[in-house]
Formats: C-alpha cells, structure tokens, sequence
C-alpha cells in the first residue's frame, strides 16, 4: 500500500525525517519496499515557483485560435501574463502556478519566460499531471475558491512529497490503513498520534434503511447509510492527488470517497445507487447454485453456494467484500446513495476470490480479517466528506450486527518478556510500548487488545513479540548454552559424502534433477493431484531416466567427457500413506561397460566394500551388458536411449550401506612379501571369469591375498568357442614368509579346480 | 715400464677424453688388468717399488675418476639442456568432477552447525498435512494451505512446502534440548522462473532448551550469515510473521556488492534479505508435549538457491537444474 508522507503527517506529529520513518517502521512493524519521491524536483527553493494564483482577465490569443492569454495575479502586486491552452477555466478562477525558472517533473529544462505566437508567457497554469499529481491533461486544475494568489501551492497540494509502498504482513492488516500506520509510527518514534475524527453529519428528514443480514457468519456488521440530492462530479484537486499518490484512480465523487475512507481506515466501503436496489433494500446472504451476477469490470461471474452475495431482495448486485455488480454501480444519473460499510469474514472471501482469481483492494484487506469497528469509523469519515464535497443529505442510518466482539484480556509477565526476548526491557518501557500500540495495560498487568489487533494478539508470547518489536535492534548477539549436543553426521551421512567424494574424484559431477517426472516404470508410481505440469506430475521410482536426460543436455552443449551423478531420494509406494523414501546413487558416464563397471569398483572400494555382480536385466540396459548386484543394477545403456556408448549404475544407498564394515582393522601386508604367480587357463566362452576367480579363492582358501583377471585373449591356439583368460595371483600370509613351494601347491590346487570344474586347460 | 712417462701418457689421455666411453677405454688402457701397470704391479719384488706403483696406481684412478665425473656432468647439462620443453604447454588432462553447487553450500551450512554442535537431520519429503501444516501451527485458510500453492497426493498428504515438519518429528522423539538442522528438497507450486523453481531446498535450524532467546537467534544467525558471506558483513533483523514462531523476524545481511550506498542486487537498500526465522510457538511444544513454560527455542529456515544467488551470482535458478557441464564445472 502506498502512504504519502504529507497525509500521513495529518495523522501523527513527529519529529522524524522520511528515512527515519521508514526505518523504524520496517525494523518494527511493516515491509518498505520503497521510499518514492514524486512530485516537482526539490532543489534551489524550486518548490517555492509554484503558486496559488487568480486569473483576472482573459482574452483571446490574436495568433491561435486554440491559446488565451490570460492576466494572473500571483501575489506579485501586478498581473503576468499567461498563454495558457486549455478552456475549462474562467475570468477569477483560482489556480496553479509555475513561475519562470521551475523545473517540472514533465521537461528536462527549467520553465523560461518565451514567447507564444507573439504573446509574452511568464509562467505557466499546471494542469495535474504536470506536477505528478495525477494523469489528466484535460484542463488545467481549478483550485477551490480561498487562498490568496501568491500562497505557496504546496500548502494546499503534495506537489512535492514522498510515499512510502509497504506490504505489511497477514497478521497487520491494521497496517493497511494510514491510521494504522500513523498509529506506529508515533508509538515507534515518540509522535503524537491524532486519527480523523470529523463530527458525523445529522440524519435530516430521517428515513428508515432496510438491511437484512441472513448470514452474520459471513457478514458480522453492516452498516448502511442513505444519501440523497447526491450530485455526482468529479472530486477536488486534494482528493484526487492524494488518490493518484496513493495508486488508485479518481473516478467521481462518490466512488473517490469509499475509496478515501478505505484508505484512510483500512475498512473497505461501497456505494449503490439506491434505485437501482429493488425497494431500496439490502439482504445480505450466500448465493444460490447457477446464479450469475455481471460485475463492475464487465464479466459475468457464475456463482458458488460458499459466495457472500448482497441482493435487493429480488437480484445479487455485489459480490460482497470482493466487487460491485455493473447494474447498481454509482454513474453520472445516481442521485440517491446507498452507502455500504460493512465486516466481512475473511475465509469464505479468500475462497471466492481465489476460486475466480479475483483480488481487489477491497478483498486483499476482508481476507485478512478487517476488525468489525472500524467500519464505525469508515462510514462517519465517508459521510462527512460525501455531505460536505457532494451537497447529499444523509437521510438514513442503520447499524445491524450480531454483537461485536468482545476485546481479549491477556494476562502479562513483564520479566517473562525480558527473558524470552533477552535484553533487560523495564516493565515502564514495555507498559509505554504496549499503550503505544493501543493496548490497555492494568495495574496488575492484564492487558487488553485492541479491537484492531484481536485476532492476532491472543496470548502472552503474542504480547511478547508486541514488546519485541521496538527493540530487535538492539539486542545482544548471544549464542545457546548448549549444555549437551552432538555435533557431528550420523554414519549414513557420513557414508553419503564419501560416495559424493569419491565419484567426484572419479571424474564424475553431480547432477540435480527433479523428484517429479512425467512417466515413471513404475505403474504404481504414486501421482500428485494437483501437478503444475503434466512434465511433473508423478514421485519417481527411479533417478537414472532425469540422469540420462541430464546427459543429453551435456552432449547437446557439446561436451567432450560427460560423466554425472546423482544422490536423491525415490519414492516407493508402501501400501501406508506415506511412500517409503530412498536414497539412491546414479551414475552415468560416456563409454562402455568397463568404464561405468571400474567407477562402480572404486566407489564401493572407497566404502571398505567388494563389488559382486551377476548378469542381470534392466529396461534401460543393453540385454548383453547388464548386472544386478545386491544395491542395484549396472550397464551398459540400451543403445536407442543416448547416441554413444554409455555406462550407467543405480543404486540403493541404504543396501550399499549395510556392508560396510564399522572400522577397518590393521593387516600386516608388508612384514612377509606376497609371492606372485600368473596363470591362463582357456576355458569355454560363456565360462563367467567371475566364476574362475570365486573358483580360485575357494580352493587356494586364506593364502590366496588377491586374484585378479588381466587378460582375456581368443583365437589363434585357444579354439573356436573357447577364450584364454590370465589371472593374476599373489599368496600371502602375515604370519610368515611363504615359500615358493607352498605357493606353488596352491597355485596348483586352482589349475586342478578350475580343471574340474569348468574343464579349464592350463595354458601357462 | 718408465712411471713418470706412464703417468704423463695416462695423465694426458685422461684430459683428452671427450666422453663417458672416452674415459672408459683410458681405464681400461691404463689400469685394466692386460694394463701395462698391472702387468708391473704383478712382478713387483720389492716393497719400494710396489709402494711406488700403488701410489701411482691411486693417482692414476683418482685423476680418471675425477676426469669421469665432470665428463658425466657435462653429459647430463648437455641431456637437460636438450630436453627443455615449452612450460607454458598445457597439461595432460585428467577428469575432474564437480560437487553440484547446491551440495557444497548444503555442505558448508552442514559443517557450521556441526562445528556449533547441532546435529543434521534428513526429515522426509512426502508428509501429511497434519505434519506440514498442524503441527506448525498453519491457521485454517492459510494461503500455503491452497491446492494453488501446495502440491497435494490425496488430501492428508503433500509433498513438504518447508523443512520443518522434520522439527516436529524429532521434538516427538526426544526431550530437550533439540539442537538440529535440516536440508533438503521442498516443494511448492511456483510457475518456474528465474528466481523460483518449483524445487528448491532448504535449511532448517531448530533449537529448543531452557532459557533460549531471541537475542541467541540473532547471534546464532550473525554467525552464520558472517560465516558464509564474509566476517565484514553485518546483520539485522526486522519483524515479520509465520506462523510457526512467536515473536517473528526476517534476517538481513548487509550488501556485499555495495556494503550500504546501495545497488541493484540489494535493490538499492544496502540490505539484503535472506530469510525467516523467529522463537518456536508455544503451540508447537503443546503439540509434540514439552512444557513451554520451562522451554523456549528458536528456528529459521531459508533457501540454499537463494544463498547460491547472492554468492555466486546465479542469475536464473532453472539453470541448477539443467546440469549443463559448463555451468556445473563452473563450481
Ligand atoms: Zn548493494
């Protein structure tokens, strides 16, 4: 919302600057978002060459016909002369003047005394827009009848000011008003706080208002007023700039004065033509199904048994709280006035403005909670500048309620206060904050709320904050005690940052994609009911397909070396209402199986662990280049998915962990020398090395350290159908030097068992 | 055999070898053992004469040997000089991976708690409304309440809008004093764009312990805030309102870009805000059962993004998310 300084300024007397204010404010009670400066440029007394003058004489411009030249006395003891372009003004008017020399916001020059087709202009008559004071370029602004010429203008318009534009928070809707804000600003800042209190007009020739409420939950109050001899016109300079400064349009009078009064006390307002309500009558209640009202901007809106509806009894002619219907909209013909200020409840409003995505000034405040009196305070302002700007007669006045709620009382401990807080706030200086706010503090400490707060402020720790707020400032950095914690990750943490550690040394960089996914394999795969987009509308079952299009987008840039991980969660659907959560690793790297397989090896090296794999299956892997090992499964990446050769693992973080051992413990590998021995057997093609080297271990038994493949070869002596595989064996034992012979005996023991069971021939 | 000729003659032969082979041949031409030397050596009578010609033969070898070892030297200036090579060439190369960058700020927060004492909790990211919204105290009609901002599974679950329904179910499983983080994936339905993604993570701090204050949680936060954006920064906190803390405040840092006069990137306030955080509401103990009498705590939770945006400049954050090498190697 936007609060001109100037009009703030008629609520609180303080001795504090545009900056100081806002500071406070923001350190304290509302978001500033800008300080805005508008208006004519302050510099060298520039705001002093603008003037209230009187026009004494015109006549006709002997050269243009559309000119007139025009004497105006500014106060100066003698007339200027002004060739002025517009025609909405005569002989005696008051108006605005800019003296030769003044910079307006419009030109990028000061104003200069020139001449018009012939005619000498000293000066210049503004029209609004010319002094940011509004946007019509018409006529030039005709002041009300009163100020000497020769008054500086900024004693009767904001030619020159700031606003400030805040966004307070839901809990202050109170803040959405410039009482509220003056009302801060004065408790924050040591001001004097004065709200509007005009004298409400007296009902003449007294007529009786027909308003029934047949839902006061929707609708706790309402109050309704009737004017008549209404005369319908545009409003005074003051208003509309002060609507312009504050973001809202100046439409005519009566529309300008709801606004105003919604402005000035955060209680929105509404104005009918009264004859255009079937019997003059209001009957506030919800809408029945299939009913359809035309609203103030032109659309037909299809009504919700849940909409707050005001009728005449015979038809809905607002949406309540949220817009006006076009058929009672106050225009140029309205003479009689039906004046609405009302409470609303703010559920059932943010519902019906959410379900027709439908927000105004009016429903951005009732959504919040609007406190029920205040609205007192909105129509009685309204009134009296409807009675004194539009000549009306109010006639009518009726205030139907269900009893307004009763101000909480809440029971305060000022050394609670200062504990929680934690700095030493003096219960005198919490008593001056609290009165400050408006609420009323007892001798014994009870504290009642303010109306304007009741919804907010319901307990001590609310109170508390009430206390805090001036002081967030000035509080000492302190930490914790801390008397017992635990710092440090637990082993699954830990783990997970070895696995990261590790791929990222293995060459591979960590990806990010998204936990939703438009498809998953997982027919089960659980489905959001609301999905942003049908792109993410499932919780996956799997990270590798967001892993390979992370790839693609790799290759598509261009890259040489692409190789990514993830570590996420899936998602599996447990039968219980929540899905079970799982953390995975995947992995995909350009190249083939060897290439993915020796990053899956280092990773669960680096974890203490061995991997073991079996020839498995997956959808995404090549049928000839697919493993499962007890986490997950291992590939080569089915050729149609990625252009290239591409090695890809998933695996359970969870399973992978479970192996890994506690500690590792120390192992004498260096007082006695391994001996190393090679062999090559040819075995038969399908013959899995992997079964030769769990062969091997099996019948070498604990002498047997390591024995690792190094060399296939096919062809030449081994046979069609056959392959020659080299393995690598080093025996070992921590306890003493092996001789070659024990080595050999062993070495043997394997030639015999692989002999047998897999008809391997020793080949070297 | 005259010595003194014999000495002059190998003397010479020595200082005229040009190469570690040159001299090789003079060894063995001069104290081989065909050598005319050894030859003498072998038919020496008399202790006179064999005292000479080992001290001969000792010259000899010192004089060869020293003849040696400045030809080896010259032969290896002469191999180094010739093996100079262009030391502005590049490197071979060797793949280097990248932490994403969201991880290694998850991290570096991770490790400041830790170094603080708290201890990091993984929470879930599906929970139930009763967890993610009643528990933390979120009125009826709360906006985040809306199947416009939050996504829903059915109408007790929803994907995680914060962090803190993890509070929750560790104040449910254990007495005070709570002292923990957590970070991780949050969800909410915000149409992509380059400050929002509809993903985003989190950090969550709840303490909870006898005699917490507010002031602890601006010191806690100027901590963290200098931690991470420089010891120069400087803090500040002003008022605001969730509805899991009471009283509530938002946390600034001073601009590192401008350090106050003011700059787009601070929106020309010199102040930069970074996130929520406020004392625990009392209705948050009553609901997990801890006396809020005896117990007060504090929690915050802001964006790991929004610290990404801020340090490193990332100008649109659909671009962590894309995982071009380029970006990611970047980090
Ligand atoms: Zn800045």
């Amino acid at each position: 919302m936007r609060a001109p300084l100037s009009w703030l300024r008629e609520y609180v007397t303080v001795d504090a600057t545009v900056a100081e204010i806002a500071d406070r404010l923001f350190t304290s009670s509302v978001q500033v978002d800008a300080v805005i400066d508008v208006g004519v440029p302050d510099v060298d007394g520039n705001v002093g060459r603008f003037l209230v003058g009187r026009v004494l004489e015109i006549e006709a411009h002997p050269n243009a016909d559309r000119l007139r030249v025009c004497q105006v006395d500014v106060g100066e003891g003698h007339a200027r002369q002004i060739v002025c372009g517009a025609w909405n003004f005569e002989e005696g008017a008051t108006v605005a003047v800019a003296l030769p020399g003044a910079f307006l916001p419009i030109f990028d020059q000061p104003l200069d005394e020139r001449e018009l087709r012939g005619q000498a202009s000293r000066g210049m008559i503004l029209a609004e827009d010319e002094v940011g004071l509004g946007e019509d370029h018409a006529g030039i602004m005709v002041l009300p009848e009163g100020p000497e010429p020769g008054t500086p203008l900024v004693d009767l318009l904001p030619i020159r000011d700031q606003v400030l534009d805040v966004t307070p928070t839901v809990n202050r809707v109170d803040l959405l008003s410039m009482v509220g804000l003056a009302r801060d600003v004065a408790a924050l800042l040591g001001g004097d706080f004065h709200p509007p209190d005009p004298a409400d007009p007296e009902v003449v020739d007294g007529e009786a208002v027909d308003i029934t409420v047949e839902n006061f939950e929707g609708c706790p109050r309402y109050i309704g007023r009737v004017f008549r001899d209404v005369s319908i016109g545009p409003s005074p300079q003051w208003l509309r700039s002060r609507l312009f400064l504050a973001e809202m349009r100046a439409i005519s009078n009566v529309v300008d004065v709801t606004n105003y009064a919604m402005h000035v006390w955060g209680s929105p307002l509404h104005a009918f033509d009264r004859a255009k309500l079937a019997g003059g009558r209001i009957v506030v209640r919800r809408a029945r199904s299939g009913e359809e009202l035309r609203t103030l901007d032109g659309t037909l809106r299809r009504l919700d048994p849940d909409d707050l509806l005001i009728t005449d009894g015979e038809k809905a002619v607002a949406l309540a709280a949220i817009m006006g219907g076009e058929d009672s909209e106050v225009t140029e013909e309205t003479t009689d006035v039906l004046l609405e200020a009302a409470n609303f409840e703010p559920l059932g409003i943010l519902r019906t403005s959410e379900r027709l995505a439908l927000r105004t000034a009016g429903s951005n405040r009732w959504e919040k909670g609007v406190d029920p009196c205040v609205a007192e305070n909105a129509a009685v302002l309204a009134s009296r500048v409807l009675v004194d700007l539009a000549g009306a007669r109010m006639t009518g006045h009726v205030d139907v309620n269900d009893g307004l709620p009763e101000r909480p009382v809440v029971p305060f401990r000022p050394e609670r206060a200062a504990k929680v807080i934690g700095v030493d706030i003096s219960p005198d200086e919490q008593r001056t904050t609290l009165s400050g706010f408006g609420f009323d503090v007892s001798d014994d400490w009870h504290v009642t709320v303010p109306t304007w707060r009741a919804r907010d402020v319901t307990r001590e720790v609310d109170l508390i904050e009430e206390v805090a707020r001036p002081v967030l400032d000035r509080l000492p950095y302190t930490m914790p005690l801390r008397r017992h914690v635990q710092g440090r990750l637990d082993k699954e943490q830990r783990l997970r940052r070895v696995v990261e550690d590790t791929l990222v040394g293995a060459g591979l960089s960590e990806a990010y994609t998204w936990s939703l996914v438009a498809d998953d394999p997982d027919p089960r795969a659980i489905r959001l009911r609301n999905p942003m987009s049908s792109e993410q509308a499932i919780l996956r079952t799997t990270i590798l397909p967001g892993l390979i299009e992370a790839a693609r987008i790799g290759v598509d840039a261009g890259a040489e070396q692409v190789a990514l991980f993830e570590i996420a969660r899936v998602y599996l659907p447990s039968g219980d209402r929540l899905p079970d959560e799982h953390w995975r690793v995947a992995a995909i790297v350009m190249g083939g199986y060897g290439e993915i397989k020796g990053v899956a090896e280092t990773l669960y090296s680096a974890l203490g662990l061995e991997l073991r794999v079996e020839r498995g299956s997956h959808r995404v892997l090549h049928p000839g280049k697919a493993a499962t090992a007890e986490a997950g499964c291992l590939g080569e990446l089915y050729p149609s998915l990625l252009e290239g050769v591409w090695g890809v693992f998933e695996l359970d973080l969870e399973t992978l962990f479970a192996g890994v051992p506690e500690r590792i413990v120390y192992e004498d590998v260096i007082t006695y020398p391994a001996v190393l021995q090679d062999i090559a057997v040819a075995v038969d093609e399908d013959v899995e090395v992997g079964a030769l080297v769990d062969a091997a271990q099996e019948a070498a038994g604990t002498l047997l350290r390591e024995a690792r493949v190094f060399d296939v070869y096919r062809g030449g002596q081994v046979g069609a159908g056959r392959k020659s595989v080299a393995i690598h064996l080093a025996f070992q034992s921590p306890e003493r030097t092996l001789t070659e012979e024990e080595a050999t005996t062993a070495r043997e023991r394997i030639v015999a068992a692989l002999a047998e069971r897999f008809s391997a021939e020793l080949r070297a | 055999m005259e010595p003194q000729a014999l000495e002059n003659a190998a003397l010479a032969a020595a200082g005229a070898a040009t190469s570690v082979e040159e001299i090789e041949n003079v060894r063995v031409e001069f104290l081989g053992r065909k050598s005319e030397l050894k030859l003498a050596l072998r038919e020496v009578r008399d202790r006179e004469t064999g005292m000479a010609l080992n001290a001969l033969r000792e010259r000899l070898e010192d004089a060869i040997d020293a003849r040696e070892a400045e030809l080896e030297r010259a032969e290896l200036d002469r191999r180094l000089t010739d093996e100079r090579v262009d030391v502005t060439m590049p490197g071979t190369p060797i793949r280097r991976g990248h932490l994403h960058l969201i991880t290694q700020i998850r991290r570096e927060v991770e490790d400041i708690f830790l170094g603080l004492g708290y201890t990091v909790i993984d929470g879930r990211e599906v929970e139930t409304t009763r967890y993610n919204f009643d528990a933390l105290n979120f009125p009826p009609g709360h906006p985040t309440r809306s199947p416009l901002q939050t996504l829903f599974l059915d109408d007790e679950t929803v994907l995680r809008t914060e962090t803190s329904p993890s509070q929750i179910r560790t104040m449910e499983s254990q007495e005070p004093p709570v002292y923990i983080v957590t970070l991780g994936r949050v969800y909410r339905r915000d149409t992509p764009d380059a400050t929002h993604t509809p993903t985003f993570h989190q950090v969550e701090c709840l303490a909870v312990d006898e005699g917490i204050t507010l002031g602890d949680l601006e010191g806690t936060l100027d901590y963290l805030l200098k931690a991470l954006f420089g010891e120069e920064r400087r803090s500040k906190f002003v008022t605001h309102h969730f509805p899991f803390t009471e009283p509530s405040v938002e946390a600034l840092v001073s601009c590192h870009i401008c350090d106050g006069p003011g700059c787009p990137v601070c929106r020309h306030s010199g102040w930069i805000e970074v996130g929520g955080s406020g004392m625990v509401d009392p209705n948050l103990f009553e609901f997990v059962g801890y006396d809020p009498e005896r117990y007060t705590g504090f929690a915050f939770g802001w964006g790991l993004e929004r610290i990404a945006v801020l340090r490193h400049g990332i100008p649109d954050l659909r671009e962590l998310w894309r995982n071009d090498p380029r970006l990611l190697g970047q980090f």
